[in-house]
């Protein structure tokens, strides 16, 4: 085997698919599967809501060059599903493969999903490719919330990664749409990454729904917007509202923890405003 | 390019056009009263990456495409450009500007070019609101059916978006001309690679997330001088 061949069967296929249904209390997990290095985890209740909490379970340390990682979800009709991570997402240094990660979410009618990973972190000389696609349905509402470091900050390491891609897009069930989608390559600016350089977290937080009220809509975006007014030289953020009925937040924060807290205090009021639930303990620390 | 064809053109992306492009800072004014911008410098930094990672990503590669497809005849191609456009900018204040602007320079443009069909069924699609009608978008259109090439067309958008961000300065900054003028200057240097560039992309992207941020919270100032 060459050298050329064995770097093209360097890394691993994993695939992650789940499917809710509800039943007369709670979400239910009816179908899943998963290759690794993805870890089968089924959901827990951690309030008498009967959302299912998932946890997206990578069990080894990270993500390598040349890992073509998917996650498919599909949540059917008046399910609740709240998906996240156990911990940071850590891309590692490639020499050349990127790493890919695809992400797939339908949202049945009238179901809710919470999209609420834990921060992914771009190892010096890494390549990371993400897209996020999520299709809602008629009643349907998404809350997703992607965020980055510049690094392994508390190494001094920002903004040091090789290429970072990432596509996020919702579309609703009239044949509109709101995306995201950036390439960031350090060094193509005259100052590196540009005017966010001297931050270290960047973020964005989309809230999709065509079945909320107004009066609704516009009481969440004073609240989020007083939240994100509360670290000021710290956390800098806007909220606006895209082309899809809902909101949508962009901020960049100067560490984990403020980013942390901001993230927490968004969280809990768009829990309590759109469905009137209290934002539960996580127990991921 | 004949020189009818560039009178034709000019006109469009002349700051004596109405498009109403004077009353819209592209965030600019949050950006000077949040304390991003000070002075010539920090403007020069926030638009250079404006028109190289922002802009120059993805309105600028809409124009092209928006070319394209009147070159081409696809009307189809250009609303889908449109589509994305309205998807991905995802400010209102910003989204509204583009859309104003756009409807702005192609309802004139249809005026213009009579018996050009294409130009007159966007404008049918725009009012009918099957099709948002955004700035880049009735640029690429317009100028296509006066003729430029598709890397002129781009370099005017870019062109036209830097003197606009000069001019709103020239208001929030103690910015004389001669200072606006040498900033011009530099940014051309900026705008003809970007231009080149954008003509052969297809696909939008943008990376300018402190610009996005202060245009997001510019409806939120208390004095505003601008739109946007």
């Amino acid at each position: 085997m060459s050298d050329s061949s064995v770097i093209d069967t360097v890394g691993r296929r994993g695939a992650l698919a789940y499917e809710f249904e509800g039943s007369s209390s709670r979400t239910v997990l009816t179908r899943s599967s998963c290759t690794s290095p993805w870890h089968h985890f089924p959901p827990s209740y951690l309030d008498d809501s009967g959302c299912a909490f998932t946890w997206l379970v990578n069990p080894s340390g990270g993500l390598v060059g040349g890992d073509h990682l998917s996650v498919e979800a599909q949540l059917h009709a008046r399910t609740h599903v709240f998906m996240t991570s156990p911990s940071a997402n850590r891309v590692y240094r490639s020499l050349s493969e990127p790493v890919l990660q695809e992400i797939r979410l339908s949202v049945g009618a009238d179901a809710r999903l919470e999209w609420v990973p834990e921060i992914t972190i771009p190892f010096a000389g890494s390549r990371f490719r993400q897209s996020i696609h999520v299709d809602l349905a008629p009643g349907a509402t998404v809350v997703l919330w992607d965020a980055m470091a510049s690094g392994r900050v508390a190494r001094h390491e920002r903004w040091a990664f090789a290429s970072l891609e990432n596509e996020i897009c919702i579309s609703g069930s009239l044949g509109k749409s709101v995306a995201e989608r950036y390439r960031l390559v350090p060094g193509l600016l005259p100052e590196s990454v540009g005017l966010v350089g001297s931050w270290d977290y960047v973020a964005s937080l989309f809230i999709i729904g065509d079945a909320v009220e107004t009066e609704v809509w516009e009481r969440l975006d004073e609240m989020l917007a007083t939240i994100l007014e509360q670290r000021p030289g710290l956390v800098l953020g806007a909220v606006s509202t895209p082309a899809l009925s809902g909101l949508v937040v962009k901020l960049v924060a100067r560490s984990a923890p403020d980013l942390t807290a901001v993230q927490e205090a968004m969280w809990t009021a768009i829990r309590k405003e759109l469905w009137g639930l209290p934002a539960p303990n996580l127990r991921r620390y | 390019m004949n020189t009818f064809s560039l009178l034709k053109g000019l006109r469009f992306v002349d700051s004596f056009f109405p498009s109403g492009g004077y009353a819209f800072s592209s965030g600019l004014e949050a950006a000077v009263q949040g304390g991003a911008v000070r002075n010539a410098e920090e403007l020069s930094r926030y638009v250079v990456e404006s028109l190289t990672t922002g802009m120059g990503e993805r309105e600028a590669v809409t124009v092209g495409i928006a070319h394209e497809a009147y070159v081409s005849g696809v009307l189809e191609t250009a609303f889908n450009a449109d589509r994305e456009l309205e998807a991905m900018k995802l400010g209102r204040e910003s989204r509204a500007a583009s859309r104003q602007m756009g409807r702005q320079i192609i309802r004139l443009a249809a005026d213009q070019h009579t018996r050009q069909s294409l130009i007159e069924d966007y404008l049918a699609a725009v009012e009918a609101e099957q099709t948002p009608g955004h700035l880049a978008v009735t640029v690429g259109l317009t100028l296509a059916a006066a003729g430029w090439s598709k890397e002129d067309t781009i370099a005017a958008f870019l062109y036209q978006t830097a003197t606009g961000f000069v001019a709103a300065a020239m208001k929030l900054l103690p910015l004389g001309q001669r200072e606006g003028q040498r900033l011009l200057e530099s940014w051309l240097e900026v705008i003809e690679p970007i231009s080149h560039k954008a003509a052969h992309q297809q696909v939008l992207q943008s990376w300018s997330p402190i610009q996005d941020i202060y245009a997001m919270r510019h409806s939120r100032l208390e004095s505003r001088l601008f739109r946007s």
